[in-house]
């Protein structure tokens, strides 16, 4: 599903964010990707996203190489994946409903079946009663949650998360994690790049680590270190 | 550094890109979209009324100064129009032409071409008429002969600038006609007045150009500090797929409702300038005993000077977002 060939990203000024990354996530596979802050990790996920052209090397997204993919056709791409970001970028001039709705609204869906599925998205992070709401009077934890919701409310291929339980107290973020695995039981590739080596150690999931732009070490670590 | 196993599984087609529903549904919901953000642009834009007004004001008086210029000009026009088709040529008829030359003379000026009428006035009425206007009654009494000479007033078919090089044409020919003294016609001020207006067409030109780049660069202003505003959700609804045109669209609203509404302003302006100039302008013809009348812009000009504003509001809200656009790409 995911394939990173050899990709190396150098940005203006000759700092080289990666280096020869070479990985491959297949459909429905988790992984999360680690490493101290400016390993790379942020640049990889951008790659993905297409926030960011690499300098080198091939990125195939099911078979298809992103290099290749011209302007007019990210957005097409990117409703194929689904991203949590860390600050949860939710609008704070719409509803809880208008938030998870965008990604739909975006793509033209008729509004009954966006009432439909926003509802389902919501109901799926446990935040059905708060649609109406204004995510400024939510918590960081159920702001955050409506984040994973509308990062899924158009059932993507790909799920992206980066750093989703960063401001989370632990019990707050099993339960973001436990969302992420439910999404990967039904067949979604989720790639989650976190600082939280203690809550993935228990999750029995591939762990990427990333230093200074390589991928330093990559498999399973069953329990605790 | 083994992989999971568990990778290798299928994942069920269920991927939602939006391609499932009929066309007609996407209209539907394309055509919804157009109408929320119509709305939403008219309520951010009176959301803040002032900043509203301001930019609209500096818009109106942009797009007004010109369409003012170009009013004048016309109506100036409508004057030299006038006065060319109210001009006569003055044909003398030489003092030794009998009668029966005199009446020769009205068939072949009748003839010519471009000629609508001839109206003959013979030397004793040319006498009267002078003695009654001139006041010089008395003194003419002491001539001992009629100084004045037989005339025959002829109306020439003028029409627009083609007229005056047409009539140019007709006097020659009638220069040369037979029993004619001399022609007399006062064309000449008609020709420089129309040269002048023409310099004033092409000076409104490059002053509407001038102030049409400055409604674009005002819009794009605006734009640009509404887009500052708005960057975040650009952001998110660019990473969600948000296609170029949906980002560009509320902002595209905003800048055509900007520039119609500074149109529609500008027209306001320009009708209250034509009535209040237009009670001085009909004092003035009414000493030259003229039926002049100012002519606004009629309901065609402003509906001609909200499209520009509309347009080219549009157009400067476009370049703004493009810039932006351009600026957030993948590199």
């Amino acid at each position: 599903m995911i394939r990173f060939d050899n990709l190396s990203k150098r940005y203006p000024g000759g700092l080289e964010a990666l280096s020869n990354v070479n990985f491959e996530l297949n459909a429905g596979e988790m992984a999360f990707l680690t490493g101290p802050s400016g390993a790379g990790k942020s640049t990889l996920l951008k790659l993905l996203m297409l926030m960011e052209r690499p300098t080198s090397g091939t990125l195939l997204i099911n078979g298809k190489n992103l290099n290749r993919l011209s302007r007019s056709a990210i957005p097409t791409y990117r409703r194929q994946i689904g991203v949590v970001f860390q600050n949860h970028q939710l609008l704070t001039d719409r509803t809880v409903f208008d938030n998870v709705a965008l990604p739909l609204q975006i793509s033209g869906y008729p509004a009954s079946e966006t009432g439909r599925r926003v509802r389902a998205a919501l109901d799926g992070v446990g935040l059905l009663d708060k649609e109406t709401h204004n995510p400024l009077t939510l918590s960081g934890g159920e702001q955050q949650r409506v984040g994973v919701a509308r990062a899924v409310v158009h059932k993507p291929k790909i799920l992206i998360a980066d750093e989703p339980t960063g401001n989370l107290d632990p019990k707050l973020s099993a339960e973001i994690m436990a969302m992420f695995r439910r999404f990967q039981g039904v067949g979604v590739t989720v790639l989650i790049a976190t600082h939280d080596i203690n809550l993935i150690n228990t999750m029995d999931e591939r762990i990427m680590h990333i230093e200074n732009g390589m991928i330093t070490d990559d498999g399973v670590h069953h329990g605790h270190y | 550094m083994a992989t999971t196993e568990k990778s290798n599984r299928e994942a069920p087609q269920r991927g939602a890109t939006g391609q499932k529903f009929r066309l007609s549904d996407r209209w539907r919901g394309y055509r919804a979209h157009h109408r929320a953000t119509l709305s939403s642009s008219v309520r951010k834009m009176l959301s803040e009324p002032v900043q509203t007004l301001m930019t609209a004001l500096v818009i109106a008086i942009a797009l007004a100064l010109p369409s003012a210029m170009l009013l004048a000009l016309s109506n100036v026009q409508t004057i030299g129009g006038d006065l060319e088709s109210s001009s006569q040529i003055t044909v003398f008829v030489a003092k030794s032409a009998n009668s029966a030359a005199v009446d020769g003379l009205a068939l072949q000026l009748e003839d010519l071409e471009g000629v609508i009428s001839v109206t003959y006035v013979s030397a004793e009425q040319a006498l009267e008429e002078f003695k009654a206007l001139s006041g010089f009654g008395t003194a003419l009494q002491y001539l001992d002969e009629n100084p004045l000479p037989a005339v025959f007033l002829v109306q020439p078919l003028l029409s627009g600038e083609a007229g005056v090089s047409q009539a140019g044409k007709l006097i020659a020919s009638i220069d040369e006609l037979e029993s004619v003294e001399d022609v007399q016609v006062d064309m000449l001020w008609i020709q420089r007045l129309n040269a002048i207006t023409q310099i004033g067409e092409k000076l409104v030109l490059a002053i509407s150009l001038a102030l049409g780049i400055g409604v674009l660069l005002i819009v794009g202003n605006t734009i640009r500090l509404a887009i500052q505003g708005r960057q975040e959700e650009i952001i998110v609804v660019k990473l969600v797929g948000g296609t170029d045109a949906y980002v560009r669209r509320p902002f595209l609203y905003t800048g055509t409702l900007l520039g119609l509404f500074g149109a529609i302003i500008a027209s306001l302006i320009l009708i209250a300038c034509v009535i209040w100039v237009g009670r001085s302008v009909e004092v003035l013809a009414s000493l030259y005993q003229s039926q002049f009348e100012l002519v606004g812009p009629g309901l065609s000009g402003i509906l001609a000077l909200c499209a520009i504003g509309a347009m080219t509001g549009l157009i400067g809200a476009w370049v703004a977002v493009m810039q932006y656009l351009r600026k957030i790409e993948p590199k």
